[in-house]
């Protein structure tokens, strides 16, 4: 392994709150960067009082899911509803390279920390603002949660059993996509920064980068004026058959079976042991245009099988197939386990629990896993040393809950 | 013309459909040199999917392959061959990265994995896409989008109704979530190439990173803390209500209002009827209790009017409730033709095609799809030129079959 990480130098003022922001400093901290939440308890972030709390105790430092979603950040609590916090704030990002934020537009000019204001600063900053639909058009001020952002991208619209209605994703699932895809756009800026020593600030609307995920239908749209529906697990564009779950043995156990090329197909049935009606079936465009009846057929063979060992037989014939994991599922599965997809960590607080670290492996790094934060376990650090601060005055600014 | 962020990176894609190539597009379109390496004749496997005009398939008019596969260059090389492979390695000799999506054995049947790799360029960052990844017992699985949604968590624990089969995200989300992690781990090597002391490779299972920071974000602590878990319901949020989405008049609207001020904005917005003062329905989580009551009165009024009207006027009271678009309705949304996010790019035999513009916008170096998707071997004097091959080198490889 490397001695340093990729990112190692890059200073981080993360004013990103509850979940897509957060994300992007873990990102950039796993990588080496230095990010720090900038918060108060004077208004603590929702996504810190959410359930469950570690060992059952509720606490803004207790819960289970901020710390697997925050993780990678360090936190310095400034209550900004305060001119002196705003100056100190400011004088924080004059030594930081990259400003996150996911406030409506507007929010940060209302602290006195817009891009002007942070470019005076630092004129060469690194700001990322990403509102639900950027920072301009008609629909600027739009309110949505993170669930339902993706229904202005025309993503819903395809989710659901073929030829009902739209069923909901039921948690944000644009979140975490929108805060890595948010960390791939401050590295997009540092090495324009790098090569020609400009900042910028990034206009980063999560309906558009969401939106992304809807490109194949938005071309059959643009192609064929076609507007599609509720897919189920059929193939986006039709190309495949068959591509769906089907029932294992057991309560609520599937297995995905995606069959692409015909010697996928020979494999299946093969697998099968070459049931007299695959002959029905010769052909992908045979295969897409009668998918309903063959996944009928298939679902009758399959749902005798164990779903572990079932995707093991299918696999070996070659066959596209791996069961439909749960969530207790992904604690035990062998595959993850392998990876270290879940680690359980020491929070700084004492407690054990069990988050996620590295979800990218890198081959030379160790991905700089900070458990926590706790709420301004930075600021010592931030405010004396970075700052400068005497003791004297750190105390005062603590004693008046500006740094609070 | 201001230069693109990522001018002067220079990335070789050897990836099909949706994982790589996306992954490579990001790059593509902030101003990347990209070359995609194609199978001769066949061509990437999105030139057989669709969607065609008029669903007559041609190796041209993909539009998957369109969306894809912008600002990049295209050439053909059979990697499966000496030739090939030689030639391919002299394509990756000076790029700052290679991004593919093959499956792991078959990068070591070509002689083309990370190892082989970096001896021809140290500083070569090769980022890899796959469903499962490069490690563990699953890394030599056949896999395709559908798998790795469905092994994530997702599905079983987010989207479908109890009983009934779980769902994907309506799109490829795997690929296109893993082709994003990609893009942020991997462009984050390349920048720190000089701290880590070179290349290195970076392994994305499009599986794990969505079971790691979305399923696993919201559900892995509490359940290795209290060995209790959840599934999906098919509502939205079953412990606060209304959230769920609901018919309307012309389609469907996301119905949120949670907090007491969205709550009495939906009443304003309703009309004011008197079952919304029932204490059954006072707070978001009395609410949930009662919901199979509740949600047949909301409907009553949603069928009456339409997604776009119901959007605007609970926008308009503060309540967060947004119409479900369809596809044409997202295309044609007047936000974003007023930030010009749909853009239009000119194809030899698409014609004129409009087309998703950049995910984010970069004022000193804006990004966006510039040029159409290369056809097949669109490139390959150019670029075999410029690695020294002559025009007689080139057409004898093409007369073996290598390009």
């Amino acid at each position: 392994m490397a001695k340093s990480l990729p990112l190692e130098g890059i200073r981080v003022a993360n004013f990103g709150w509850v979940w897509a922001g957060p994300v992007v400093g873990q990102t950039l901290g796993f990588l080496g960067a230095e990010v720090y939440k900038v918060e108060s308890n004077a208004r603590i972030d929702l996504n810190r009082m959410l359930p469950p709390f570690a060992e059952g105790e509720p606490g803004p430092d207790r819960s289970l899911q901020n710390h697997a979603g925050w993780a990678g950040n360090g936190s310095i609590t400034l209550n900004l509803k305060t001119d002196e916090a705003r100056e100190l704030a400011r004088q924080f990002v004059a030594t930081c390279d990259v400003v996150i934020e996911n406030f409506g537009p507007g929010a940060m000019a209302n602290l006195n920390l817009s891009y002007d204001e942070l470019r005076a600063v630092k004129p060469d900053i690194v700001m990322l603002s990403m509102p639900a639909a950027g920072l301009d058009g008609p629909l600027k001020d739009i309110r949505t949660y993170g669930l339902s952002l993706t229904s202005i991208t025309g993503l819903d619209s395809l989710t659901g059993y073929p030829d009902g209605p739209p069923i909901p994703v039921e948690n944000a699932f644009a979140d975490p996509y929108n805060g890595v895809m948010g960390a791939f756009a401050v590295l997009v800026a540092l090495r324009h920064r790098s090569r020609t020593g400009k900042g910028q600030h990034i206009d980063y609307s999560q309906q558009e980068g969401v939106m992304q995920m809807v490109g194949p239908a938005f071309m059959d749209y643009v192609l064929n004026g076609r507007a599609g529906g509720p897919i189920g697990n059929k193939h986006p564009l039709a190309a495949a058959a068959p591509h769906g779950v089907f029932p294992c043995a057991g309560d609520d156990r599937w297995i995905s079976i995606a069959v692409v090329t015909d010697a996928e197909w020979e494999g299946l049935i093969a697998a099968m042991d070459g049931p007299g009606w695959a002959t029905e079936f010769a052909g992908v465009a045979s295969r897409v245009e009668h998918i309903d009846s063959l996944h009928e057929r298939i679902a009758v063979w399959t749902e005798g099988f164990d779903d572990y060992e079932l995707a093991n037989r299918l696999q070996g014939h070659g066959v596209a197939a791996a069961p439909v994991l749960n969530v207790a599922d992904l604690l035990n599965d062998p595959h993850y386990k392998a990876r270290g997809t879940f680690i359980e960590v020491v929070h700084p607080l004492g407690f054990k629990e069990t988050i996620y670290g590295a979800y990218v492996k890198t081959s030379k790094t160790e991905a700089n896993v900070r458990p926590g934060p706790v709420l301004g376990q930075d600021n010592d650090y931030v405010f004396k040393e970075l700052l400068g601060l005497s003791d004297e005055r750190y105390e005062q600014l603590k004693a008046n809950e500006i740094i609070h | 013309m201001p230069e693109g962020a990522l001018e002067g990176t220079r990335i070789v894609e050897l990836g099909q459909v949706v994982s790589a190539p996306y992954c490579a597009k990001l790059f593509a379109d902030y101003g990347a040199d990209v070359v995609k390496v194609e199978q001769p004749r066949t061509g990437d496997l999105a030139r057989h999917w669709g969607p065609f005009p008029d669903d007559e398939p041609h190796l041209e008019k993909s539009g998957l392959f369109f969306y894809l596969n912008t600002n990049k260059r295209g050439v053909t090389l059979d990697v499966s061959t000496n030739d090939g492979r030689d030639l391919f390695l002299k394509l990756i000799a000076d790029a700052d990265a290679l991004i593919e999506n093959n499956a792991p054995q078959r990068m070591r049947d070509w002689g083309l994995d990370y190892a082989s790799l970096a001896k021809a360029n140290p500083d070569l960052v090769m980022i890899s896409i796959t469903p499962y990844g490069q490690t563990g017992p699953y890394a030599n699985w056949n896999g395709y989008d559908l798998n790795a949604f469905h092994l994530s968590g997702t599905s079983s624990r987010y989207c479908g109704r109890p009983g009934e089969m779980p769902l994907e995200h309506g799109t490829f989300a795997a690929d296109f979530f893993g082709a994003t992690a990609g893009a942020a781990w991997g462009l984050a090597a390349v920048v720190g190439r000089d701290l880590v002391g070179g290349g290195q490779h970076v392994d994305v299972s499009c599986a794990e990173a969505i079971a790691a920071t979305f399923v696993g974000a919201q559900n892995i602590g509490g359940y290795a803390q209290d060995n209790h878990f959840e599934k999906r319901t098919g509502i939205g949020m079953p412990l606060g209500a209304p959230a769920t989405i609901l018919p309307c008049r012309d389609g469907h609207v996301w119905m949120l209002a949670l907090e007491p001020g969205q709550w009495n904005g939906l009443a304003e917005v309703m009309g004011n009827p008197d079952w919304m003062q029932l204490e059954m329905f006072q707070d978001m989580f009395v609410r949930a209790q009662n919901a199979e009551a509740m949600y047949p009165l909301i409907e009553q009024w949603t069928a009456e009017h339409d997604k776009h009207e119901i959007m605007d006027r609970c926008q308009a009271a503060g309540v967060p409730v947004t119409a479900v678009y369809t596809v044409g309705e997202a295309a044609e949304a007047a936000q974003l033709k007023a930030r010009g996010y749909i853009t239009e790019l000119e194809h030899p035999e698409l014609g004129s095609v409009r087309t998703l513009g950049a995910p984010f916008k970069l004022p000193e170096s804006p990004g966006g799809p510039t040029s159409a998707a290369p056809t097949l071997g669109q490139h390959n004097d150019e670029i075999y030129g410029g690695l020294g091959l002559s025009a007689d080198e080139t057409a004898g490889l093409a007369a073996k079959g290598v390009i």
